[in-house]
């Protein structure tokens, strides 16, 4: 299995750095070197390099327009957020008041901070059942070709293509029977199921685990649950990552099953938490619903955004996205 | 132009050919060399492989090896297996029964043969929310993958200053829960305090209604485009970084200008990832749900219960409690879905032999 029969990402990402310093310093270098290339190759005029930079600019303020709004006006009153100018600030400067509303039960609804343990709890949960499980069935699709694994995989596969709704209502029906309408089971079990994380696991293990060196372990006598973990899961570990990253910020985003597997709302989610005081401000005039529902929309959103920064080279590097697009 | 197409050794249209017959020579150089150990099968098509595997003799020592070896592979499967069985297989089969049933207040449920689906097919809803969300995505998709097209070649050709800080920034919205921006942009977009409702007033349009039945469609598009360009922009953009430096400095060399550089040699390369983007996003286009959902709380005239199909399902099976009519619809709608794109991957396999 060499770099050129997988693509050129997940490779880079599969080795192990010698020095993660000296990398750097090498991307570092290719990027200047990238920056050079229009200008001085394509023979651009300096003029196109500004246009486009200028699209760009326009493409960012359209992409940061509602997080700029949601941020400016976390700190008004209900009033100012009707009122005042959208975009600026206004006193009084209430952010801190409004943050406090977050830790109580306004309106009746239920409180934000409860939705919030919530929705880690299912997302923590979900995630690592999804990135265990996809873990591992990617190990095996990928290295053991048993009867019929195949055809195994094909059908896991074609499952993406059946509508969400087709499954999660008729889960709804399931439940209704057995008892898990209202029960943090009923969320967090389905969410482990991950097809697209056994695709990426089985493709990236397909190019970062070596079947030579497994068999070299197995000469030696070593055993199966041995070589997973010593030799074959530390080469995982970035696969992994963006599995786990993935499936966690897609519970984290779910609104559909929560909304037809709860009614109570002690066990809501955000999503679905925010979608009910959406539905409570649009109707009811309560005096703080609107500042309540901006500040939980931003405090929502935070933590996804400060993930994905950190986590920057497992998305931007392509090892979830090279493999879709081979 | 025509002057310097002489020069070069292959026309474009070739290179896509030539950097084939080069990768797949480059795959079977490290094959001959483990001869021993089974690494022939996985360098085949999928297809031939899984045709071929079982029926291919072995060498004995090994093959009762390899055979014990990878019988061990099930125990690595299994929970997987298990849950999707019991979490999606069974649900939907599950569906698929209660379709066939029909619960009355009085009498309870019999057996109703495919009268669910009958009703489900004559009802207009259905079909109208089919065939909008049809036109969304023809709309939303193109329009879409050409801003994300044209950005990541901007990236990836380094014409646009600091583009990986863009790239950050145009990837945002992905990691914004859907509920959150369909709420953050009817706020923007509401008739009465929406700074935007504002702004088309002081240019000129008084009594603009974002969310009035007219502007709804065209206003579900651009939020759907502000949560997905940025993901399909990335996509793109690690296809384009791997289509071979060396390709394009021939052409670079050839003074091919860098249009005819991104239209004839970087989007040839790069067809594969851009049609499975548009298959990911058909099939999220035909589910359009949490979007129109919370417009609704906003613009109750302008989005019905049968908006899409998907808020259709919901209504029928939650707020109705028509639960078998729901299950037929269900399985109605995903073998819609499956059609469509079972026969958009037979085409591809069709012109893929042509080429």
């Amino acid at each position: 299995m060499t770099a050129t029969s997988v693509g050129i990402d997940v490779h880079d990402v599969a080795v192990a750095p010698p020095s993660k310093r000296a990398l750097k310093r090498q991307q570092r270098r290719q990027d200047r070197e990238a920056e050079m290339i229009p200008v001085r190759i394509y023979g651009l005029r300096k003029g196109t390099v500004t246009l486009v930079t200028l699209l760009c600019v326009l493409f960012a303020v359209f992409t940061l327009i509602p997080i700029a709004w949601i941020v400016i006006n976390s700190t008004k009153t209900q009033s100012n957020i009707f009122e005042s100018f959208g975009f600026w600030f206004a006193s009084p400067f209430e952010f801190f008041h409004n943050f406090s509303l977050l830790f109580q039960d306004v309106d009746g609804d239920g409180t934000y901070i409860q939705w919030l343990g919530n929705t880690a709890l299912y997302a923590g949960l979900g995630g690592i059942g999804a990135t265990a499980l996809s873990t591992f069935a990617g190990y095996g699709f990928a290295r053991f070709h048993f009867r019929g694994s195949k055809a195994l995989f094909y059908f896991v596969i074609a499952a993406l293509l059946v509508p969400i709704a087709a499954i999660t209502l008729p889960l709804y029906f399931v439940y209704a029977k057995v008892g898990l309408i209202n029960s943090i089971w009923g969320m967090v079990l389905p969410s482990m199921v991950s097809p697209v994380g056994v695709y990426l696991m089985k493709v990236f293990i397909d190019a970062s685990v070596p079947q030579e060196l497994m068999d070299a372990a197995r000469m030696d006598g070593a055993g199966e649950l041995r070589i997973f973990y010593r030799l074959a899961l530390p080469l995982m570990v970035p696969g992994l990552m963006t599995v786990l990253l993935l499936s966690v910020v897609g519970i984290w985003n779910n609104y559909f099953l929560p909304l037809v597997i709860f009614s109570e709302n002690t066990l809501y989610p955000l999503t679905e938490g925010l979608g009910l005081w959406a539905q409570h401000a649009s109707t009811s005039g309560d005096a703080q619903i609107y500042p309540l529902l901006v500040i939980g929309g931003l405090v929502t959103i935070i933590p996804s955004i400060l993930l994905f920064l950190v986590l920057q080279r497992y998305w931007r590097s392509g090892a979830l996205l090279g493999s879709i697009a081979n | 132009m025509a002057g310097s197409m002489v020069r070069r050794p292959r026309p474009p249209s070739e290179w896509y050919d030539y950097l084939h017959e080069e990768r797949s020579q480059a795959h079977e150089a490290p094959t001959t060399v483990v001869t021993d150990i089974e690494a022939r099968a996985p360098q085949r098509s999928p297809a031939a492989s899984l045709l071929v595997q079982s029926a291919e003799p072995r060498r004995r020592g090994h093959s009762a090896w390899i055979h014990r070896r990878d019988r061990r592979g099930v125990v690595f499967v299994v929970p997987f297996i298990l849950a999707f069985l019991l979490f999606s297989i069974a649900p939907l089969g599950y569906a698929i029964y209660t379709s066939l049933y029909t619960s009355k207040l009085i009498g309870g449920t019999s057996y109703s043969g495919l009268a669910n689906y009958t009703s489900t097919f004559d009802t207009g809803e259905f079909w109208s929310g089919l065939l909008r969300v049809v036109i969304f995505g023809a709309i939303q998709i193109p329009v879409m993958l050409v801003i994300a097209f044209f950005f990541a070649t901007m990236f990836d050709l380094g014409v646009a200053k600091a583009g990986g800080f863009f790239r950050v920034i145009f990837f945002i919205p992905f990691a914004v829960p859907a509920v959150v921006a369909s709420v953050m942009w009817s706020f923007l977009l509401e008739p009465q305090f929406g700074p935007f409702t504002h702004l088309a007033n002081v240019l000129g349009f008084p009594n603009t209604n974002f969310l009035g039945p007219n502007l709804i469609f065209p206003v579900l598009i651009v939020i759907v485009i502000w949560e997905w360009t940025g993901y399909n922009m990335v996509i793109l953009y690690t296809a384009l970084k791997s289509v071979p430096r060396e390709l394009i400095e021939a052409a670079v060399l050839d003074r091919t200008p860098m249009w005819k550089i991104v239209l004839k040699v970087k989007l040839p390369m790069v067809r594969p990832a851009i049609v499975l983007l548009a298959f990911l996003n058909v099939i999220g286009a035909l589910q359009l749900f949490t979007e129109p959902i919370i417009l609704q709380y906003y613009a109750p005239e302008s989005i019905s219960n049968y908006y899409t199909p998907v808020l259709y399902l919901y209504n029928t099976a939650i707020g109705g409690q028509q639960y078998n009519l729901a299950a037929a619809g269900a399985v109605l709608f995903g073998i819609i879905i499956v059609v469509i794109s079972v026969g958009s991957l037979i085409v591809r396999r069709r012109r893929g032999e042509l080429r």
